[in-house]
Protein backbone atom coordinates (compact mmCIF):
# COMPACT_ATOMS: atom_id res chain seq x y z
CA UNK A 1 0.00 0.00 0.00
CA UNK A 2 2.63 2.42 1.08
CA UNK A 3 4.96 1.74 -2.34
CA UNK A 4 1.72 2.31 -4.83
CA UNK A 5 0.78 5.52 -2.88
CA UNK A 6 4.91 6.65 -3.33
CA UNK A 7 4.92 5.83 -6.72
CA UNK A 8 1.71 7.55 -7.51
CA UNK A 9 3.11 10.65 -5.09
CA UNK A 10 6.76 10.30 -7.52
CA UNK A 11 4.54 10.08 -10.60
CA UNK A 12 2.49 13.18 -10.08
CA UNK A 13 5.30 15.21 -8.93
CA UNK A 14 7.63 14.75 -11.38
CA UNK A 15 4.74 15.43 -13.99
CA UNK A 16 3.82 18.94 -11.50
CA UNK A 17 7.96 19.73 -12.27
CA UNK A 18 8.09 18.83 -15.92
CA UNK A 19 5.19 20.94 -16.71
CA UNK A 20 6.59 24.05 -14.85
CA UNK A 21 10.39 24.58 -15.16
CA UNK A 22 11.31 27.95 -16.61
CA UNK A 23 14.46 27.16 -17.74
CA UNK A 24 16.40 30.38 -16.97
CA UNK A 25 19.76 29.76 -17.95
CA UNK A 26 20.96 32.81 -19.24
CA UNK A 27 24.55 31.76 -19.58
CA UNK A 28 26.13 30.01 -21.79
CA UNK A 29 29.25 28.08 -22.27
CA UNK A 30 31.84 29.93 -20.65
CA UNK A 31 29.59 33.21 -20.45
CA UNK A 32 30.29 36.68 -22.29
CA UNK A 33 33.62 38.25 -21.37
CA UNK A 34 31.67 41.73 -21.13
CA UNK A 35 34.84 43.86 -20.14
CA UNK A 36 35.85 44.18 -24.40
CA UNK A 37 32.93 45.53 -26.07
CA UNK A 38 32.95 46.36 -29.94
CA UNK A 39 29.98 47.91 -31.32
CA UNK A 40 28.38 45.59 -34.00
CA UNK A 41 28.60 48.35 -36.41
CA UNK A 42 32.17 48.99 -36.04
CA UNK A 43 32.45 45.22 -36.96
CA UNK A 44 29.96 45.40 -39.82
CA UNK A 45 31.58 48.46 -41.70
CA UNK A 46 35.01 46.67 -41.54
CA UNK A 47 34.89 43.04 -40.58
CA UNK A 48 37.71 41.80 -42.42
CA UNK A 49 39.70 43.97 -39.64
CA UNK A 50 37.94 41.36 -37.06
CA UNK A 51 38.15 37.97 -39.47
CA UNK A 52 38.86 35.24 -36.63
CA UNK A 53 39.83 36.95 -33.54
CA UNK A 54 37.79 37.07 -30.72
CA UNK A 55 35.03 40.03 -29.89
CA UNK A 56 32.69 40.31 -27.70
CA UNK A 57 29.23 42.29 -28.63
CA UNK A 58 26.54 43.60 -27.67
CA UNK A 59 22.52 43.93 -28.66
CA UNK A 60 19.24 42.67 -28.38
CA UNK A 61 17.64 39.14 -29.60
CA UNK A 62 15.43 40.22 -32.43
CA UNK A 63 15.55 36.77 -34.38
CA UNK A 64 15.94 32.98 -33.02
CA UNK A 65 16.38 30.11 -34.49
CA UNK A 66 12.66 28.48 -33.86
CA UNK A 67 13.99 25.01 -34.79
CA UNK A 68 17.22 24.04 -32.79
CA UNK A 69 18.03 27.17 -31.36
CA UNK A 70 21.60 27.14 -32.85
CA UNK A 71 21.36 30.86 -33.91
CA UNK A 72 20.19 33.89 -32.75
CA UNK A 73 20.60 37.56 -34.53
CA UNK A 74 21.65 40.76 -32.38
CA UNK A 75 20.64 43.97 -33.60
CA UNK A 76 23.29 46.48 -34.28
CA UNK A 77 23.23 49.52 -32.94
CA UNK A 78 22.97 51.38 -36.11
CA UNK A 79 19.09 50.57 -37.86
CA UNK A 80 18.53 47.31 -40.38
CA UNK A 81 21.78 45.58 -38.96
CA UNK A 82 22.09 42.47 -37.22
CA UNK A 83 24.53 40.03 -36.58
CA UNK A 84 23.99 35.97 -36.70
CA UNK A 85 25.52 34.63 -33.44
CA UNK A 86 26.00 31.05 -34.75
CA UNK A 87 26.67 27.41 -32.70
CA UNK A 88 27.36 23.89 -33.56
CA UNK A 89 23.91 22.64 -33.59
CA UNK A 90 23.73 21.53 -29.91
CA UNK A 91 26.66 23.28 -28.84
CA UNK A 92 24.10 25.64 -27.13
CA UNK A 93 20.27 26.26 -27.53
CA UNK A 94 19.38 29.69 -27.36
CA UNK A 95 15.54 29.57 -26.15
CA UNK A 96 12.66 31.83 -28.68
CA UNK A 97 11.64 33.23 -25.25
CA UNK A 98 14.57 35.47 -25.06
CA UNK A 99 13.77 37.62 -27.44
CA UNK A 100 14.01 41.17 -27.43
CA UNK A 101 16.35 40.57 -24.14
CA UNK A 102 20.08 41.77 -24.53
CA UNK A 103 22.71 39.37 -25.19
CA UNK A 104 26.64 39.35 -24.84
CA UNK A 105 28.52 37.32 -26.98
CA UNK A 106 32.17 36.20 -27.18
CA UNK A 107 33.77 34.55 -29.66
CA UNK A 108 35.59 34.62 -33.24
CA UNK A 109 34.12 36.20 -35.84
CA UNK A 110 33.84 34.12 -39.42
CA UNK A 111 32.92 34.90 -42.79
CA UNK A 112 31.05 32.50 -45.24
CA UNK A 113 31.08 33.58 -49.12
CA UNK A 114 28.56 32.88 -50.93
CA UNK A 115 27.33 31.92 -54.74
CA UNK A 116 24.26 34.02 -56.22
CA UNK A 117 22.24 30.10 -55.74
CA UNK A 118 23.46 30.09 -51.89
CA UNK A 119 22.64 33.59 -51.49
CA UNK A 120 19.03 32.68 -52.62
CA UNK A 121 18.83 29.48 -50.66
CA UNK A 122 19.87 31.41 -47.61
CA UNK A 123 17.57 34.51 -47.97
CA UNK A 124 14.68 32.01 -48.73
CA UNK A 125 15.45 29.52 -45.91
CA UNK A 126 16.02 32.80 -43.74
CA UNK A 127 12.31 33.87 -44.53
CA UNK A 128 10.86 30.63 -44.12
CA UNK A 129 11.97 30.58 -40.71
CA UNK A 130 10.63 33.73 -39.78
CA UNK A 131 6.89 33.29 -41.85
CA UNK A 132 7.92 35.72 -43.83
CA UNK A 133 7.50 36.36 -47.70
CA UNK A 134 10.57 36.16 -50.26
CA UNK A 135 10.91 36.80 -53.74
CA UNK A 136 14.22 34.65 -55.13
CA UNK A 137 14.16 37.24 -58.43
CA UNK A 138 14.58 40.22 -55.88
CA UNK A 139 18.36 39.14 -55.13
CA UNK A 140 20.44 39.99 -57.66
CA UNK A 141 23.84 39.82 -55.43
CA UNK A 142 25.83 37.17 -53.85
CA UNK A 143 26.49 37.68 -50.05
CA UNK A 144 29.30 37.21 -47.49
CA UNK A 145 27.48 35.79 -44.20
CA UNK A 146 29.59 37.00 -41.23
CA UNK A 147 28.62 35.81 -37.98
CA UNK A 148 30.39 35.26 -34.40
CA UNK A 149 30.37 31.89 -33.13
CA UNK A 150 30.40 32.36 -29.61
CA UNK A 151 32.51 30.16 -26.83
CA UNK A 152 30.36 32.39 -24.27
CA UNK A 153 26.83 34.05 -24.24
CA UNK A 154 25.31 35.57 -21.40
CA UNK A 155 21.55 37.03 -21.64
CA UNK A 156 20.53 39.62 -19.43
CA UNK A 157 16.98 40.77 -18.60
CA UNK B 1 33.49 -17.91 -4.00
CA UNK B 2 31.13 -17.81 -6.91
CA UNK B 3 30.18 -21.82 -7.36
CA UNK B 4 27.05 -21.22 -5.47
CA UNK B 5 25.77 -18.04 -7.24
CA UNK B 6 22.57 -18.84 -9.38
CA UNK B 7 23.64 -16.28 -12.65
CA UNK B 8 20.54 -17.47 -14.29
CA UNK B 9 18.74 -15.90 -11.41
CA UNK B 10 20.87 -13.15 -10.51
CA UNK B 11 20.64 -12.01 -14.47
CA UNK B 12 16.77 -12.09 -14.12
CA UNK B 13 16.57 -10.42 -10.95
CA UNK B 14 19.28 -7.23 -12.03
CA UNK B 15 17.41 -7.24 -15.28
CA UNK B 16 14.29 -6.75 -13.33
CA UNK B 17 15.11 -4.08 -11.09
CA UNK B 18 17.25 -2.19 -13.45
CA UNK B 19 14.40 -2.48 -16.05
CA UNK B 20 12.37 -0.91 -13.18
CA UNK B 21 14.49 1.79 -12.88
CA UNK B 22 14.95 2.84 -16.23
CA UNK B 23 11.40 3.06 -16.90
CA UNK B 24 11.19 6.90 -15.92
CA UNK B 25 13.90 7.70 -18.49
CA UNK B 26 13.02 5.84 -21.02
CA UNK B 27 9.62 7.14 -21.32
CA UNK B 28 11.43 10.71 -21.19
CA UNK B 29 14.07 9.87 -24.21
CA UNK B 30 11.33 7.98 -25.71
CA UNK B 31 8.43 10.59 -25.88
CA UNK B 32 10.86 13.70 -26.86
CA UNK B 33 12.95 11.54 -29.41
CA UNK B 34 9.26 11.01 -31.35
CA UNK B 35 8.68 14.88 -30.96
CA UNK B 36 12.34 15.76 -31.59
CA UNK B 37 12.41 13.33 -34.65
CA UNK B 38 9.80 15.86 -36.76
CA UNK B 39 11.91 18.86 -36.00
CA UNK B 40 11.38 19.80 -39.58
CA UNK B 41 7.44 19.32 -39.43
CA UNK B 42 6.23 20.93 -35.99
CA UNK B 43 8.00 22.98 -33.32
CA UNK B 44 8.44 20.58 -30.72
CA UNK B 45 9.18 23.42 -27.95
CA UNK B 46 7.17 26.50 -28.16
CA UNK B 47 4.12 27.03 -29.44
CA UNK B 48 4.42 29.82 -31.84
CA UNK B 49 1.05 31.38 -32.31
CA UNK B 50 0.21 34.13 -35.08
CA UNK B 51 -2.74 36.87 -35.06
CA UNK B 52 -2.70 39.34 -37.56
CA UNK B 53 -4.45 42.71 -37.57
CA UNK B 54 -5.16 45.16 -38.90
CA UNK B 55 -4.54 48.83 -37.75
CA UNK B 56 -5.56 51.89 -39.61
CA UNK B 57 -2.94 54.78 -40.37
CA UNK B 58 -0.20 52.68 -38.93
CA UNK B 59 2.12 54.95 -40.56
CA UNK B 60 1.00 57.79 -38.97
CA UNK B 61 0.54 56.41 -35.46
CA UNK B 62 3.93 55.34 -35.59
CA UNK B 63 5.06 59.49 -35.47
CA UNK B 64 3.34 59.38 -32.64
CA UNK B 65 5.44 60.20 -28.97
CA UNK B 66 2.07 58.01 -27.36
CA UNK B 67 2.52 55.50 -30.22
CA UNK B 68 3.28 52.38 -28.59
CA UNK B 69 0.84 53.07 -25.44
CA UNK B 70 -2.20 53.62 -28.14
CA UNK B 71 -0.90 50.67 -30.13
CA UNK B 72 -0.52 48.21 -27.00
CA UNK B 73 -4.36 49.60 -26.37
CA UNK B 74 -5.25 49.28 -30.15
CA UNK B 75 -4.55 45.52 -30.06
CA UNK B 76 -5.68 44.95 -26.45
CA UNK B 77 -2.89 43.99 -24.87
CA UNK B 78 -2.05 44.24 -21.35
CA UNK B 79 1.88 44.43 -21.74
CA UNK B 80 4.73 46.97 -22.00
CA UNK B 81 7.42 47.42 -24.91
CA UNK B 82 10.68 45.88 -23.47
CA UNK B 83 12.56 46.30 -26.66
CA UNK B 84 12.17 47.61 -30.36
CA UNK B 85 13.98 46.88 -33.50
CA UNK B 86 13.47 48.32 -37.06
CA UNK B 87 14.13 45.87 -39.40
CA UNK B 88 13.87 48.39 -42.58
CA UNK B 89 12.33 51.68 -43.37
CA UNK B 90 8.92 49.90 -43.06
CA UNK B 91 8.97 46.83 -40.59
CA UNK B 92 9.24 47.11 -37.27
CA UNK B 93 9.64 44.50 -34.56
CA UNK B 94 8.44 45.53 -30.83
CA UNK B 95 9.15 42.79 -28.23
CA UNK B 96 6.94 42.78 -25.26
CA UNK B 97 7.45 41.96 -21.73
CA UNK B 98 4.80 38.96 -21.94
CA UNK B 99 6.84 37.27 -24.40
CA UNK B 100 5.28 38.71 -27.49
CA UNK B 101 6.37 39.74 -30.96
CA UNK B 102 4.98 42.83 -32.91
CA UNK B 103 5.83 42.85 -36.24
CA UNK B 104 4.55 45.94 -37.74
CA UNK B 105 4.05 46.23 -41.49
CA UNK B 106 3.54 49.94 -41.89
CA UNK B 107 3.03 49.84 -46.00
CA UNK B 108 0.00 47.04 -45.65
CA UNK B 109 -0.89 48.58 -42.23
CA UNK B 110 -1.29 44.93 -40.53
CA UNK B 111 0.56 43.66 -37.37
CA UNK B 112 1.35 40.02 -36.72
CA UNK B 113 1.50 39.84 -33.11
CA UNK B 114 3.25 36.35 -32.12
CA UNK B 115 2.91 34.31 -29.29
CA UNK B 116 5.83 31.91 -27.82
CA UNK B 117 4.75 29.63 -25.08
CA UNK B 118 6.90 26.79 -24.13
CA UNK B 119 5.29 23.18 -24.66
CA UNK B 120 4.38 22.34 -20.97
CA UNK B 121 6.15 18.81 -20.14
CA UNK B 122 7.53 18.47 -23.65
CA UNK B 123 9.29 21.42 -22.87
CA UNK B 124 11.15 20.05 -20.38
CA UNK B 125 11.68 16.47 -21.60
CA UNK B 126 13.39 17.78 -24.79
CA UNK B 127 15.60 19.91 -22.34
CA UNK B 128 16.76 16.76 -20.57
CA UNK B 129 16.95 14.80 -24.09
CA UNK B 130 19.03 17.55 -25.89
CA UNK B 131 21.23 17.48 -22.89
CA UNK B 132 21.21 21.44 -22.58
CA UNK B 133 21.09 20.74 -18.48
CA UNK B 134 24.86 19.31 -19.41
CA UNK B 135 26.47 18.89 -15.40
CA UNK B 136 25.80 16.25 -13.76
CA UNK B 137 22.69 15.12 -16.37
CA UNK B 138 25.71 14.09 -18.64
CA UNK B 139 26.67 11.52 -16.58
CA UNK B 140 23.55 10.43 -15.38
CA UNK B 141 22.58 9.87 -18.95
CA UNK B 142 26.07 7.73 -19.77
CA UNK B 143 24.97 6.10 -16.78
CA UNK B 144 21.76 5.43 -17.73
CA UNK B 145 23.23 4.56 -21.45
CA UNK B 146 25.19 2.11 -19.74
CA UNK B 147 22.41 -0.13 -17.84
CA UNK B 148 20.62 0.05 -21.37
CA UNK B 149 23.47 -2.00 -22.64
CA UNK B 150 23.03 -4.47 -19.72
CA UNK B 151 19.32 -4.49 -20.25
CA UNK B 152 19.97 -5.25 -23.94
CA UNK B 153 22.52 -7.79 -23.23
CA UNK B 154 20.95 -9.36 -19.97
CA UNK B 155 17.44 -9.72 -22.67
CA UNK B 156 19.54 -12.71 -24.37
CA UNK B 157 19.85 -14.82 -21.10
CA UNK B 158 16.67 -14.49 -19.75
CA UNK B 159 15.12 -17.75 -20.90
CA UNK B 160 16.85 -21.02 -21.50
CA UNK B 161 16.58 -23.54 -24.13
CA UNK B 162 14.75 -23.73 -27.19
CA UNK B 163 12.29 -21.13 -26.15
CA UNK B 164 15.39 -18.66 -25.89
CA UNK B 165 17.58 -16.71 -27.68
CA UNK B 166 19.52 -20.11 -28.83
CA UNK B 167 16.10 -21.33 -30.45
CA UNK B 168 14.34 -19.91 -33.59
CA UNK B 169 13.71 -16.89 -31.60
CA UNK B 170 17.48 -16.19 -32.58
CA UNK B 171 15.71 -14.68 -36.03
CA UNK B 172 13.93 -11.75 -34.10
CA UNK B 173 17.59 -10.42 -32.60
CA UNK B 174 19.06 -10.99 -36.20
CA UNK B 175 16.40 -8.86 -37.25
CA UNK B 176 16.96 -5.84 -34.73
CA UNK B 177 20.48 -5.82 -35.90
CA UNK B 178 19.66 -6.55 -39.96
CA UNK B 179 17.05 -3.43 -40.31
CA UNK B 180 19.57 -0.35 -39.12
CA UNK B 181 22.41 -2.32 -40.81
CA UNK B 182 19.87 -1.97 -44.18
CA UNK B 183 18.74 1.78 -43.63
CA UNK B 184 22.91 2.25 -43.62
CA UNK B 185 23.12 0.24 -46.45
CA UNK B 186 21.03 1.87 -48.43
CA UNK B 187 21.03 5.51 -47.50
CA UNK B 188 25.13 5.64 -46.54
CA UNK B 189 25.92 3.82 -50.05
Amino acid sequence: MFQKKLLLTLISTSAFMFSNLSFADSVFGSGADKSKLTAISTILSTPENYLDQSVTVQGTIVKVCKKRGCWMELASDKQYKTLRIKVRDGDMVFPMTTMGKTAYATGPLTAIPLDLEQTKRYLAYQAEEQNETFDENSVTQAITVYQLNPVGVTIAD
Amino acid sequence: MFKNVNWFKLNRSLHRDIGYFCVGVTLIFAISGIALNHVEDWNPNYQVIHNTQTIPALKQMVERDSFETDLLISLQLNSKIKARFWQSPSQLKLFTTNEQTLMLNLDSNQVIIEQIKPRPILRSLNFLHLNEARKAWTYFSDLYAVMLIFLALSALFMIKGKKGVWGPRAIIVVAGFAAPLAFIFYYAS
